[in-house]
């Protein structure tokens, strides 16, 4: 029996997320009156309404076969991770040694293997990213870990 | 003000060195994102988005504005030369522009593409002069259940027409007005879905999410596909000309294009993307020799593209006299002014009439740059094809952080991104529109807003709703639109 997996999932999890909100908001936010909306209102009608709609996509998808796609989660984890790694140095070690770790946990899930490129990419987009903003916008973040 | 005095006004507003600048600038970065696969016109606005903090309001839409119809230009060339359309609305076409490359017609594609998308353009301009200022005077006498069920109905005018699971559309637009809940509710006070972060009292950035859902989503998909292609056919300048034959046959497509691309674009819902392929649609099933079209029809390149870029100018119409943007570019663009303090609306034309004639004129303007820049540039952008997606991807992503830091000084900010753009990326895998997410986020304040408004207006009647004939007609068209998709799969097909 071919299942659309994708589909189910996805479902399941947008009609327990509207559920959820219409809960959360319903117990903690004034639903008001039809008159007199409160904050509640808005946000308990758009969360049944994603709850019937999450229903609506995953219990067909139980009788339907899904359509593989390729799923690329060392990309996905290595482009969050950077940007993840870029807010937390930013502050702490300035913003050229961020732009180099960046650059290169980026670059590490490119499909062509070799390290002098990618050590060429992070000097030249650290010295760019330099230039245009502190040279040229004068942003004010710290440069080094020492300033 | 008259539509002379307006563009003669709009003239003197556009020459200003400074928008000059900032439209050449937006032109040339749109052609740059819009032929290089992997990034669209969406993320290049998003990209810029931040840099419009820091400039007047009519420079940054001229920017945004450029880039817009400038990736338009840009797009026909990955979809002529490699069969890869670098933005959604060139997607048509590579069905007869790539065959007119392998028989060596590169060139003339090329030239056809961007004469067409200029005239369509132009002709654009003309439309959106006309109904803009047609539109604005009939929107003055709109309340605010016309403007609640106008937006819903453009919403589900979105998710449903031209896509094959209008659920999962619905359901993204859902999950776009439960995320422009978050923050502070501005009736009451109340912090809504914060969770006790200070972080989200002025709810989710606009850039934050918008960078997420399209720069790192799109990021993330394209590290492993897009350099799988070969090299790109060389073009000079000489094999541009088209012929006399060619000429004659362009005509016909670009008015029709023009005509369908500037009726789709203003209405909210329909974009540039779908009036590209009804323009293609028209034209195949017009043509005496249908079986000619896939095959490297002349008028298959310039259908499309003239009715993408018209589309693409026509659809500022309901952005700014209704405030209610069409899509999700355009979206964006409304963000953009409504960072500077402009809520556009039916008052627009006449409250910053700078604002709304220099936009005009600047469109002229702009085309006739790219036409004249792009003509004798066309080696160098089809060289920049050649750049592998390895070497561009990590600077993005710095450039991404550093944008997202620069609105508000928030490393969380860029925290955001992240996450927004890991869940983003699962839900594109998942065949999921993340456009139609970031439509419902900028809608959602807006209907609340006009929906407690109607409500108290008509003291907590709903039938305020079928009462107002304009609202009623809205609110018919919203039934129909959702019930279409379903008679559509009952009545079986012939």
């Amino acid at each position: 029996m071919q299942r659309d997996h994708d589909d189910i999932m996805w479902g399941a999890i947008l009609a327990l997320l509207g559920l959820g909100v219409a809960a959360y908001a319903a117990a903690c936010y004034d639903m008001g009156s039809l008159r007199r909306m409160g904050p509640g209102f808005f946000p308990v009608m758009l969360g049944i309404v994603l709850a019937v709609l999450g229903a609506a996509i995953a219990v067909p998808a139980w009788w339907r076969k899904g359509v593989a796609r390729p799923l690329y989660w060392r990309e996905a984890l290595g482009v969050t991770a950077s940007l993840m790694l870029f807010s937390v140095l930013m502050g702490t070690a300035g913003i050229v040694v961020a732009t180099v770790v960046t650059t290169l946990v980026a670059s590490s899930v490119a499909p062509r293997g070799g390290t002098l490129w990618r050590v060429v990419l992070a000097v030249v987009v650290a010295a760019l990213t330099w230039l245009i903003f502190i040279a040229g916008l004068s942003m004010s973040i710290p440069v080094w870990p020492w300033s | 003000m008259t539509t002379l005095e307006g563009l003669a006004h709009g003239l003197l507003v556009a020459l200003q060195p400074s928008i000059l600048i900032y439209s050449l600038l937006g032109a040339v970065l749109g052609t740059l994102v819009g032929v290089l696969p992997g990034i669209g016109a969406m993320a290049a606005i998003t990209l810029l988005l931040p840099i419009t903090y820091h400039i007047s309001s009519e420079a940054a839409l001229v920017m945004l504005a450029g880039v817009y119809y400038g990736a338009q230009y840009g797009g026909a060339v990955a979809s002529i030369l490699l069969r890869l359309p670098g933005t959604p609305q060139s997607a048509v076409t590579t069905l007869d522009g790539y065959p007119m490359a392998q028989q060596g017609r590169a060139g003339v594609a090329l030239f056809t593409s961007m004469v067409s998308s200029f005239a369509g353009a132009m002709l654009g301009i003309l439309i959106l002069v006309v109904l803009s200022g047609w539109l604005a005077g009939m929107a003055t006498s709109f309340g605010a259940a016309d403007y609640a069920a106008m937006m819903v109905m453009g919403l589900v005018a979105a998710s449903t027409i031209g896509n094959s699971r209008p659920v999962k559309s619905l359901a993204m637009v859902v999950v776009g007005l439960i995320a422009g809940c978050i923050g502070t509710d501005v009736n009451s006070g109340v912090q809504r879905l914060t969770f006790g972060q200070t972080q989200l009292l002025d709810g989710i950035n606009l850039v934050a999410l918008a960078m997420g859902l399209f720069g790192v989503a799109e990021v993330i998909a394209n590290i492993q596909g897009a350099d799988r292609h070969g090299p790109p056919s060389r073009v000079s300048l000489r094999q541009l000309i088209p012929t006399r034959d060619d000429v004659r046959r362009m005509v016909g497509p670009i008015l029709r294009g023009t005509g369908l691309g500037g009726l789709f674009g203003a209405l909210p819902g329909t974009g540039s993307t779908i009036s590209s392929f009804l323009a293609y649609g028209l034209e195949r099933r017009i043509a005496r020799k249908p079986e000619r079209f896939g095959n490297g029809a002349i008028e298959g390149v310039a259908a499309p593209e003239s009715a993408n870029n018209s589309a693409s100018i026509t659809a500022f119409v309901p952005t700014l006299t209704l405030g209610i943007p069409g899509d999700p570019i355009m979206a964006l663009m409304l963000g953009a002014l409504v960072i500077h303090g402009i809520q556009p609306g039916p008052t627009l034309l006449t409250s910053h009439p700078d604002m709304f004639w220099g936009l005009v004129v600047s469109f002229g303007i702009g085309n006739l740059f790219l036409l004249v820049l792009n003509l004798p540039l066309i080696g160098i952008w089809v060289s920049i094809l050649r750049i592998p997606f390895r070497w561009l991807y990590p600077a993005i992503i710095v450039f991404i952080c550093l944008g997202v830091y620069s609105v508000r000084g928030s490393t969380f900010d860029i925290f955001m991104v992240g996450g927004i753009g890991i869940t983003g990326y699962a839900l594109t895998r998942a065949a999921f529109s993340p456009a139609l997410l970031l439509l419902g986020f900028v809608l959602g304040p807006l209907i609340e807003t006009n929906l407690r408004r109607a409500m108290l207006v008509s003291r907590g009647d709903a039938m305020i709703f079928l009462e107002r004939p304009v609202a009623c007609a809205f609110v018919v068209a919203t039934v129909l639109l959702l019930i279409w998709p379903v008679v559509k799969r009952i009545i079986p097909k012939r």
